[in-house]
């Protein structure tokens, strides 16, 4: 039998909401990595304070594509500028669907002349493949799958491994490493460091304004590596991230790492809905949370609202452009951080303390219990945005979320964030049986800084909770 | 450094006792290895246990030690409080060994195999000990150790598969992958059955209550055998119970998992200190909470304390055999649940809230921050006993811990004052971030906590009204 696609799924399957709202897959989890190395707290703290390892050997998908028309067939994804895009340069790429909505977000590196790869989840390298395959492109491509989510103590092998080194102290760090100063390397661009008897390909990276590196090399070399890396970083401090506090770094970074991808519908995406197999991330991954549209269109989020909207250049033709020209001019809802009510959290605990069905649980630090996570956000009676991304930063002392704004939202305005599912839940196996309930939260600015807490300090958050 | 001794007298010279070793010990969480943190969600999973049915992957953490030959029953019964004159081979018994002082070492379970063979399951300690005598004593016996995961070079390449099938439809599940009614057998019996059409070793086990079965075999046989129960068990509301779960489970049925081995002090436990390597569990273990003594024989238990006094049999000479004697007549600290009270855990919680220092994170369901939590319980500002374990149960909405109390403050429903979280900030194990201490009301309540509540206690009973 022919392998089944994501189009042939979803005939079966009817409104691809209940198929995603009801995904069996489980959580999304952050492969292989520990848990922690010593606790979530310190080590979150440890990338405001000092320096932190970031592990990201294992979770995301490496998609290579080689060959006389690589950048061309970027240029034709990407929204982005091609015009100036040499090697040793990387790039954030956020290709989207002819509707002009996202289908995912990544790192493309220029590698070598004709030489690309893209790092990130799934969606966004399935639509590279997918068109670097079926399209009239001379080009080839390799792929380097996501580390499985439950080896089974099946031993796990990437092709390369990948380390950020990040935190006020990483320049230290990095240049104990590089037995020199800190390699004049300019955000994004790629260079390289030693580190031991190795030179190792480096991009300049940065988070909260910090210099900071990603590094990847032969995944045989990586404890090596990594060990090199963890000693030279005693002295200043530095902490190995977990796969518990690695995926909130990004509550405080303000990068959302989980749209849907815009795949689900459109006559024009069809061939690509019939070349993914229903196995793929698109066809087995979840959505959930409050916000509950039959039409998986609601889900779908653009560029602009994601906070790429600097990086769509119309200097070139691209899959999407039409539509964005026009959405370019009209307002657009804005990417934020929500700041959670403490007092509402403790709510959200209490009852699991007390008899009854209590609230959805708020787990800590990462609070998603769906690949992609969509929260209603309300004020007076009307929806004004998503939140996307939710967790614990022990750094702001705070329940964050990252999400979406109507342009009428200021900064600072108290808006209800309602957790948890309608009915007591979908059939998501990350779900128990709960209650929703509704959350305060402070719309703040993404990436959520000191000024936050500083302009809003009459506040509740200033303010003693319990 | 070579032996645990030599890793005491190096800190003694700096000034550190044993209990301060231990106390900052860097060795880092204790992981729950081999399985996923949850298979679906670790509330739904602690319910299956009390609802439905659950199966426990028991195959990565515990050792197995296999004893053999002509002295192994002169070996065990030297070692065990309990007797050896009758070892049926049919059944299966815990072995608890204790030191010359007549302080608990561990505690495992004993699977006869045949007369002269016998195979030893648990954490490592006890197992040290068994190995240590069965070198040193000129018994005439073989030994095969199988580490654990956290242990070993090649982690999932373990000589048996190790599994527990739990709760109130484990029979029902049972029935249809055997295709025919278990064996009825007696809680701690052994049996074989043929499940996917594989021999496969079975003890009756049980929880709160409920039969269940532990079941065993070639580790290359696991998988398929897992695979039938699970399929087996999907009518049945079956779940597979992740790294996070598991660990809460002892909190309901009240075994306490985290005796300190009492083997860091006394002159005679010198050449055992000597043999036990400076990398061994003993020495890279961690002490974690608000009991602080200098001595570190306080942190050490009886078996009367871990609720074993019933198997001490005086009828053999055995290791604290004399020691055992002496404190025969009592009095004996008595094991208990301590449910905690829910306000002052919402306001640990809260902490992390806040401005100002906060309280030790409470993680969930497992609060476990130490491979032995020593947590102060006080009354009146005195301290009564030691809380040996604690987490969250969504079966009973409650914090519950696991707890050694002196008898005149373990009468259900006395309330005490349980400490959370270590002095001055906190030790530096890795695990423990700077926090303060917290106090908590806590109820002691019957152990197991579940079993015992539902029989003497109605629906309208004290866990709804305020305690008398």
């Amino acid at each position: 039998m022919k392998h089944k696609s994501l189009e042939d799924l979803l005939k079966t399957a009817g409104n691809p909401v209940a198929m995603l709202r009801n995904s069996q897959i489980g959580a999304y989890v952050y492969p292989v990595v520990p848990g922690e190395f010593s606790n979530w707290r310190d080590e979150q703290a440890a990338w405001q304070k000092t320096a932190v390892l970031f592990d990201q050997s294992h979770h995301m998908v490496e998609q290579y594509v080689e060959g006389k028309d690589a950048l061309k067939l970027f240029s034709w994804l990407g929204t982005n500028s091609f015009a100036s895009f040499p090697v040793n340069r990387a790039k954030q790429l956020a290709p989207c669907s002819y509707g002009g909505h996202v289908i995912g977000d990544g790192i493309l590196f220029h590698l070598e002349q004709n030489k690309l790869v893209f790092v990130g989840r799934a969606p966004a390298a399935n639509w590279i493949e997918y068109h670097a395959q079926t399209g009239d492109w001379k080009v080839k491509t390799r792929k380097d799958d996501r580390s499985p989510g439950n080896p089974k103590g099946r031993a796990v092998a990437r092709r390369n491994y990948r380390f950020q080194i990040q935190g006020p102290n990483a320049t230290q760090v990095i240049e104990k490493l590089n037995r020199g100063p800190l390699p004049e390397i300019k955000f994004f661009n790629m260079g390289h460091i030693r580190i031991g008897k190795r030179k190792v390909r480096a991009l300049r990276h940065g988070m909260a304004g910090a210099p900071g590196l990603e590094i990847w090399g032969p995944y045989a070399e990586r404890e090596e590596i990594r060990a090199a890396i963890v000693e030279a970083g005693r002295e200043f401090g530095l902490k190995e991230v977990g796969a518990r506090a690695y995926a909130t770094n990004t509550l405080e970074s303000g990068w959302i790492p989980s749209p849907l991808p815009a795949i689900y519908t459109g006559e024009k995406m069809k061939d690509y809905r019939k070349w993914l197999p229903a196995a793929s991330y698109e066809g087995t991954g979840s959505i959930g949370g409050s916000f509950n549209s039959s039409s998986i269109e609601d889900y779908y989020m653009t560029p602009y609202e994601l906070g790429y909207g600097p990086f769509v250049k119309f200097d070139h033709d691209f899959i999407g452009r039409e539509a964005l020209e026009k959405k370019a001019v009209k307002p657009h809802r804005r990417k934020v951080t929500l700041a959670w009510n403490a007092d509402d959290v403790i709510k959200a605990w209490r009852s699991m303390l007390e008899p009854g069905d209590p609230y959805k649980y708020v787990d800590l630090p990462l609070s998603n219990y769906t690949s992609a996570s969509y929260d209603k956000l309300m004020k007076g009676g009307r929806q004004v945005g998503l939140s996307m991304f939710a967790g614990y930063s022990y750094n702001e002392r705070s329940m964050l979320s990252l999400g979406v704004v109507d342009p009428d939202i200021a900064l600072g305005d108290q808006v209800t964030l309602l957790w948890g599912e309608e009915g007591g839940g979908s059939k998501k196996t990350t779900v128990e049986r709960h209650k929703q309930i509704e959350i305060r939260a402070v719309v703040s600015p993404a990436p959520y800084a000191k000024q936050a807490r500083t302009s809003y300090a009459e506040g509740w958050r200033t303010k003693a909770t319990a | 450094m070579k032996s645990l001794e030599d890793v005491i007298q190096a800190a003694a010279a700096k000034g550190q006792s044993a209990v301060d070793l231990l106390r900052n010990s860097q060795t880092g969480p204790n992981v729950y290895p081999g399985v996923p943190p949850e298979f679906t969600n670790w509330h739904d999973e602690q319910q299956a246990w009390q609802k439905t049915c659950v199966l426990f992957n028991l195959s990565f953490h515990m050792a197995d030690l296999r004893v053999e030959g002509r002295d192994a029953v002169k070996l065990l019964s030297h070692l065990g409080i309990n007797s050896f004159k009758n070892v049926p081979l049919d059944r299966a018994k815990q072995f608890v060994p204790c030191s010359h002082d007549g302080h608990v070492i561990g505690d495992v379970i004993l699977f006869p195999l045949a007369a002269d063979r016998f195979n030893l399951v648990g954490r490592i300690p006890a197992l040290n000990w068994v190995q240590f005598h069965a070198n040193s004593g000129g018994y005439d016996v073989r030994l095969e150790l199988d580490e654990r995961s956290a242990a070993r070079k090649d982690p999932f390449n373990r000589k048996s598969y190790r599994f527990q099938i739990q709760g109130p439809a484990a029979m029902k599940v049972m029935e249809k992958v055997l295709g025919k009614p278990p064996p009825q057998i007696k809680f701690f019996h052994l049996c074989g059955m043929t499940i996917a059409g594989r021999q496969v070793g079975g003890l009756r086990h049980g929880m709160v209550g409920q039969p269940g079965f532990e079941l065993f075999g070639p580790y290359a046989e696991g998988e398929a055998v897992r695979e039938a129960i699970v399929r087996a068990g999907e009518e049945f509301g079956l779940r597979l119970v992740g790294g996070r779960a598991y660990s809460s489970n002892t909190l309901e049925s009240g075994w306490i998992p985290s005796p300190l081995p009492a083997v860091y002090s006394g002159e005679k436990m010198k050449p055992y200190r000597q043999w036990l390597g400076a990398d061994s569990y003993e020495a890279r273990a961690s002490i974690g909470g608000s009991f602080v003594s200098k001595k570190i024989e306080d942190y050490y238990l009886t078996p009367w304390d871990m609720g074993y006094g019933t198997f001490i049999d005086f009828d053999h000479d055995f290791v604290g055999r004399e020691a055992l004697q002496r404190m025969a007549k009592g009095p004996h600290r008595k094991k208990v649940t301590l449910a905690l009270d829910e306000a002052d855990v919402l306001r640990a919680l809260g902490s992390q809230l806040e401005k100002g220092e906060r309280a030790k994170f409470i993680e969930f369901p497992s609060a476990v921050y130490s491979m032995h939590p020593f947590d102060k319980v006080a009354a009146r500002g005195k301290t009564v006993g030691v809380s040996t374990w604690i987490g969250y149960s969504s079966n009973e909405r409650k914090m519950l811990t696991l707890a050694v109390l002196e008898p005149g403050h373990a009468e259900p429903g006395t309330e005490v004052t349980f400490v959370w979280g270590e002095e001055n900030g906190g030790t530096s194990k890795p695990t423990v971030e700077r926090h303060r201490q917290v106090e908590m009301k806590a109820i002691v309540s019957p152990v197991p906590y579940v079993e015992a509540v539902r029989k003497t206690y109605t629906d309208a009973g004290w866990r709804k009204a305020p305690v008398p």
